[in-house]
């Protein structure tokens, strides 16, 4: 075999499936963009770039759901599980990708597949069954309107009852074309934020479901163990994994409390009185019953959880992870586990991210206070910050698409210009902003606000050494953070490894990794130059939506109200003076912040960005 | 030395499946869930983590159920061995195995056995929980009665 033969059977084929003619093809991987683009998120830029084009409606048939696996998905090297999904978003109308880790991913390479296109759209119901070479559509109306666990648990019945085989699907709220929808793999894993879930709900496809017996093969096997056992050997013993290991992702809260920009009743304030009452060490004694783990990740940040609720049942389920501690409660003033863990486990059984859900909640609580919505718009419901009741009953609304969770359901953007308090939704491109408020961290207003997807923590994880360095509240090479950061995360995104292990799992060893798996050589260089293609390529493909500088945008209370109280009194943030320090860092001009055709050529994207889509 | 045995805690295991990964690297160079002789199970509702092992029997129905001679011991570490030309994939093994320890090859005619890596597992080297252990035969009950005894054991009837 040619080296060409060898890379084609180590990261398998392309799967397309054409859900309005029925048709199912496989393609060989393109190398050419492999070399340029690695996988997963780069992969997905690359061909949503070339298949879905600039009129394309987000929830018409000829939007297309890009499943990218990394080349280091399924392989044994750390938290190689992430498998990338790309797609035109109905939340924000723009560029969307979504990762989701678990088992799906893996799977979905043992059965031959590193990619998977979703495309048209099937006349009634139907989930997708891939059985290693044998791939199929099956008759799903009988799953429709049923939620994660009830779909998941007859699936697998219908399919023999086998607990190995992986399913992902959608519950009601992508079925209802819920703008915050999203693909649930393994009960608790998900393609979370964009609305994937309602793009897939458009298309009639409730599920796909995944049985893989194959392996995958490596150009040096002996380096490949080598490097894993280093790696984690090195996990095993760092601070900050171990402190994941033990809390979660909810160990990162006392310190986004403590330095004053944790979200807090709509963004109104950074500090959370009760946050004591939610942080990592504290969840591990109130709630949580076990760890669990990713496919072949040893750190195991996955936390199981129990509480016994006033009607004498259970709740069991994994997480809550912290963004959603976050957005479902300190950003709705709740601190109570019980209303949490119902909230989860709302979002989790119809299938909605529970990041834009909390926005979405947290935005109708503060109109409710201020008048702007009454009870008569509410149903009844006393849609006050603190009240859990109220939050757990609105959920169940949006899910269903019933009175103003009909509203809510549009997505942030969409419900507070509706209560016509734009100036309340605290979004980005209509994507709701995550936990962290950047006017107590001043580099998360460039994370947020020139990602392609909207507001989106994890382009870009500055919060962690700002904090750590003391530069939080600092203007000072924000810029040229902010693109180091965007280059580190969208290489892992690419590679197929999760974002957690990059402290063990750095730049060199990924490039290495590559190397050592594929055959192709790459090193740091290399790896940065292909995620910085992936940036611009991105950035090019809202562009030609006609996305530009006007776009990179922050709510107003970000940018002219000061925070009131707590460690980052005083605070609000200068965005202007950020995006050009950015822009510059980027080599993207600074009136409308966009790469030139001179930089495209620089970066070796110039064929695939037509000349008419430039300045 | 005492011979030994792997024992598995499911309370420990946490659903990596990185003891699979090393198991199919280790003996057929590559990396699938398919080829390995240890197999994770995680049962979603109940959120527990269980593993599938060769138990190592003292009397092995598996050695006693083939009729094609495939199947033996090997002297030192006491692991079954399949004879791979003996072996023609009948599966009559797979039903007597009381562990459900006992696969076939996904794409060859015999089953794949635990050979205990030649006395060096590489499952319970690589596992990040010590949920696999190496132990001798004498002592393999005592992680399973500490686990009864912390009540790990029933962890999953807390989900009414």
């Amino acid at each position: 075999m040619n080296n060409n033969d060898n890379l084609l059977d180590f990261f398998g084929d392309v799967v397309r499936v054409n859900l309005s003619t029925g048709d199912i093809s496989r393609e060989n991987l393109p190398l050419d963009a492999v070399r340029r683009f690695i996988g997963g998120r780069g992969l997905g830029a690359w061909y949503l770039y070339n298949e879905v084009g600039p009129d394309v409606d987000p929830l018409g048939p000829e939007n297309k759901l890009i499943f990218m696996n990394g080349p280091l998905v399924g392989t044994l090297l750390p938290a190689g599980n992430k498998i990338n999904l790309t797609f035109k978003s109905p939340l924000s109308r723009s560029y969307s990708y979504s990762l989701c880790g678990g088992h799906w991913g893996p799977e979905l390479r043992f059965a031959g597949c590193t990619g998977l296109i979703i495309e048209g759209k099937a006349e009634s119901p139907v989930y997708l069954w891939i059985d290693d070479g044998a791939i199929e559509l099956r008759p799903a109306a009988g799953l429709w309107g049923k939620t994660i666990p009830e779909t998941e648990k007859r699936l697998r019945d219908e399919l023999g009852g086998d607990e190995l085989l992986q399913i992902a699907c959608i519950g009601p709220a992508g079925e209802k074309l819920n703008k915050m929808a999203c693909i649930t793999a393994g009960w608790y894993r998900e393609f979370g934020r964009g609305g994937c879930g309602a793009v897939m709900g458009s298309k009639n496809l409730k599920a796909i479901t995944v049985r893989g017996t194959g392996a995958v093969r490596f150009h040096d096997a002996a380096g490949v163990m080598e490097l894993s056992e280093s790696i984690t050997a090195g996990l095993k013993i760092h601070p900050k994994i171990l402190d994941r290991r033990n809390f979660g992702t909810p160990e990162l809260l006392k310190s986004i409390n403590d330095n004053g920009l944790l979200c807090t009743r709509n963004f109104s304030e950074t500090h959370f009185e009760e946050g004591h009452r939610l942080e990592g060490p504290r969840m591990r004694e109130d709630i949580v019953v076990g760890d669990a783990s990713c496919f072949a990740c040893p750190v195991g940040c996955g936390k199981r959880s129990y509480v016994k609720t006033a009607d004498g049942t259970g709740i069991l389920l994994e997480g809550p992870e912290f963004e959603t501690i976050a957005l479902l409660g300190t950003n709705c003033g709740i601190s109570d586990w019980e209303s949490l863990m119902e909230a989860t486990r709302i979002c989790d059984a119809y299938g909605m991210d529970t990041m834009n859900a909390g926005g979405c909640v947290s935005l109708a609580m503060e109109c409710f206070e201020k008048g702007i919505i009454s009870l008569e718009d509410t149903g009844g419901i006393e849609l006050r910050f603190g009240n859990g009741k109220a939050l757990v009953a609105v959920l169940r609304l949006m899910a269903e698409r019933k009175g103003i969770g009909d509203i809510l359901a549009e997505g942030i953007k969409y419900a507070s210009e509706r209560f016509k308090a734009p100036e309340l939704g605290m979004h980005s491109k209509g994507q709701a902003l995550a936990a962290y408020d950047p006017r107590g961290c001043k580099g998360m207003a460039l994370t947020y606000a020139t990602s392609p997807k909207g507001a989106h923590h994890m382009i870009a994880t500055t919060m962690g050494p700002e904090i750590a360095g003391g530069t939080r509240l600092s203007y000072e090479n924000k810029g040229a953070l902010q693109k180091e950061h965007q280059l580190s995360m969208c290489a892992v995104d690419s590679l197929g490894i999760c974002s957690t292990v990059r402290g063990g799992f750095g730049m060199g060893d990924q490039a290495k990794a590559f190397s050592l798996t594929t055959g192709m050589e790459l090193d740091i260089d290399g790896l940065k130059l292909a995620a910085e293609r992936i940036i611009n390529l991105e950035r090019m493909y809202n562009a030609r939506l006609g996305f530009s500088r006007k776009d990179d945008t922050l709510p107003k209370r970000i940018t002219h109200e000061p925070v009131p109280s707590g460690p980052s009194a005083g605070e609000v943030l200068d965005l202007e003076r950020m995006l050009d320090e950015y822009y510059g860092c980027m080599g993207w001009e600074i009136d409308d912040g966009l790469p030139s055709r001179v930089k495209l050529v620089a970066l070796g994207i110039e064929d695939i960005v037509k000349e008419q889509d430039c300045r | 030395m005492k011979e030994k045995v792997l024992v598995f805690e499911a309370g420990k295991c946490i659903g990596c499946r990185i003891c699979e990964q090393w198991c199919s690297l280790h003996h057929f160079g590559v990396a699938g869930p398919a080829l390995s002789r240890i197999t994770i199970v995680r049962d979603h509702p109940t959120q527990i983590d269980n593993g599938i092992i060769c138990h190592q029997c003292a009397d092995a129905p598996c050695i006693a159920s083939c009729k094609f001679g495939a199947l033996k011991r090997e002297e030192t570490s006491g692991a079954i061995i399949v004879d791979l030309e003996k072996c023609n994939g009948c599966r009559r093994c797979i039903r007597a195995c009381p562990h459900g320890a006992i696969r076939m090859h996904p794409e060859e005619k015999y089953v794949l056995i635990c050979d205990l890596c030649g006395g060096n597992p590489q499952c319970v080297r690589h596992c990040p929980e010590q949920a696999v252990q190496y132990l001798e035969r004498g002592k393999a009950e005592r992680p399973y009665r500490s686990a009864l005894v912390r009540g790990l054991a029933v962890r999953g009837e807390c989900d009414e």
